[in-house]
């Protein structure tokens, strides 16, 4: 079989003045994907190329890197599919560059601890020891439940032009989050989480280019949740209102077995 | 003011806008021909009909706001420091107010004659 020509973007912040692009021969075989060709490389071409991986199956979302000019997932994407022989592989961009295709996420990870994504209740005690069990409606669960299938991957966010440019701009993943918790009914921090997001570089400063949904390696539509998040910033309501917790719909919890 | 109310202005002066200028550019442009609608004498008799020159200063507002809204959001695009935010935010309502202004001085003076042809 012929070889594949990986070119890889290489770049040591602490070394280098800009990024250089180096070329490697990976010899082809059937259903390679980016991430085997760069770790065939890595293995035995090259040990420095610095790269992130994890459960090569499209769960981790730790291989995220822009594969001949489009975010993409390496282990997600084979080399087949990329049709020429040439395969190049850059870190993301809106990342600053740790090394190589690894890229700092720090930041990313911050714009979506500050959205909140978890179940918030008004009453505490009763969010720490639940007496009943609280579910949600087949109908509710369609609403939020392609955004439930995020792996914090960062290509959304990446491919984002209002990222490039606005710094403080939370991101297609970190609104679609807030969006899908605070159409949760078993959440009553919604509010707190719309006035979070009501803000000069908040929500708004999402112009719908769509290029997140374009994407999504997992199906996601981000813009989609964003401008049905605007809508209830807009009314400053979430769904279920803080206080009204007893529009939940609960069952009594099941018994423990003995 | 919260920037949901500022991008319901946003949109609100974006669909005014629309159909102000279809109706300004229809009566100037199709009902009166555009030749004789660009004569300074049509000019001003439009100014001087009260309801055209209420039409105008509408559209003179909703116009200017839309626009220096606009401009607002690209500039906080630009830049996120809390100072620029908070220029960018006064430099708006300023223009927006001194072209306002000016526009309104237009009109009024052509309305109540300081104006002839």
């Amino acid at each position: 079989m012929s070889d594949v020509k990986l070119v890889v973007q290489r770049f040591d912040p602490f070394r280098d003045a800009k990024p250089r692009m180096m070329e490697y021969a990976v010899p082809k075989r059937e259903g390679m994907t980016v991430l085997d060709a760069l770790l065939y490389a890595r293995d035995y071409l090259d040990h420095s190329i610095a790269l992130r991986f994890s459960c090569r199956q499209a769960s981790c979302g730790s291989c995220g890197m822009k594969i001949n000019g489009r975010p993409r997932l390496a282990c997600y994407t084979p080399v087949a599919e990329l049709g020429g022989e040439r395969v190049v592989a850059q870190p993301m961009d809106n990342f600053a560059i740790i090394k190589d295709l690894v890229t700092d996420l720090e930041s990313f990870f911050g714009k979506h601890r500050k959205v909140m994504p978890y179940l918030m209740r008004v009453d505490f005690e009763e969010m720490e020891k639940p007496t009943a069990e609280y579910m949600m409606k087949p109908e509710e669960l369609e609403k939020v439940l392609q955004f439930t299938y995020c792996i914090k991957c960062g290509l959304c966010t990446s491919s984002c032009p209002t990222v490039a440019t606005d710094s403080k701009f939370p991101g297609p993943q970190a609104l679609a989050q807030a969006y899908r918790y605070t159409m949760d009914p078993r959440d009553e921090g919604g509010e707190k989480r719309l006035a979070l997001l009501d803000e000069a570089h908040g929500v708004w400063r999402c112009h719908f280019a769509g290029s997140c949904s374009y994407v999504c390696p997992k199906g996601v539509d981000p813009a989609l949740g964003i401008q049905l998040l605007k809508r209830h910033v807009m009314s400053g309501k979430a769904p279920r209102g803080e206080g009204e917790g007893a529009k939940v719909w609960s069952a009594p919890a099941p018994q423990q077995k003995q | 003011m919260k920037e949901s109310r500022l991008m319901l202005i946003q949109y609100g002066t974006a669909v005014a806008a629309v159909a102000l200028v279809s109706v300004h550019l229809v009566m100037q442009g199709v009902i009166v021909p555009y030749a004789t609608a660009i004569s300074f004498s049509n000019i001003l008799s439009i100014y001087r009909n009260g309801f055209y020159a209420i039409f105008l200063e509408a559209m003179l507002v909703v116009v200017l706001v839309h626009g220096f809204n606009g401009v607002r959001i690209i500039l906080h695009e630009l830049r996120q420091t809390k100072p620029w935010t908070t220029w960018v935010d006064a430099g708006t309502v300023l223009a927006i107010v001194v072209t306002v202004a000016y526009g309104t001085r237009t009109v009024i003076l052509a309305v109540f004659g300081g104006v002839s042809a």
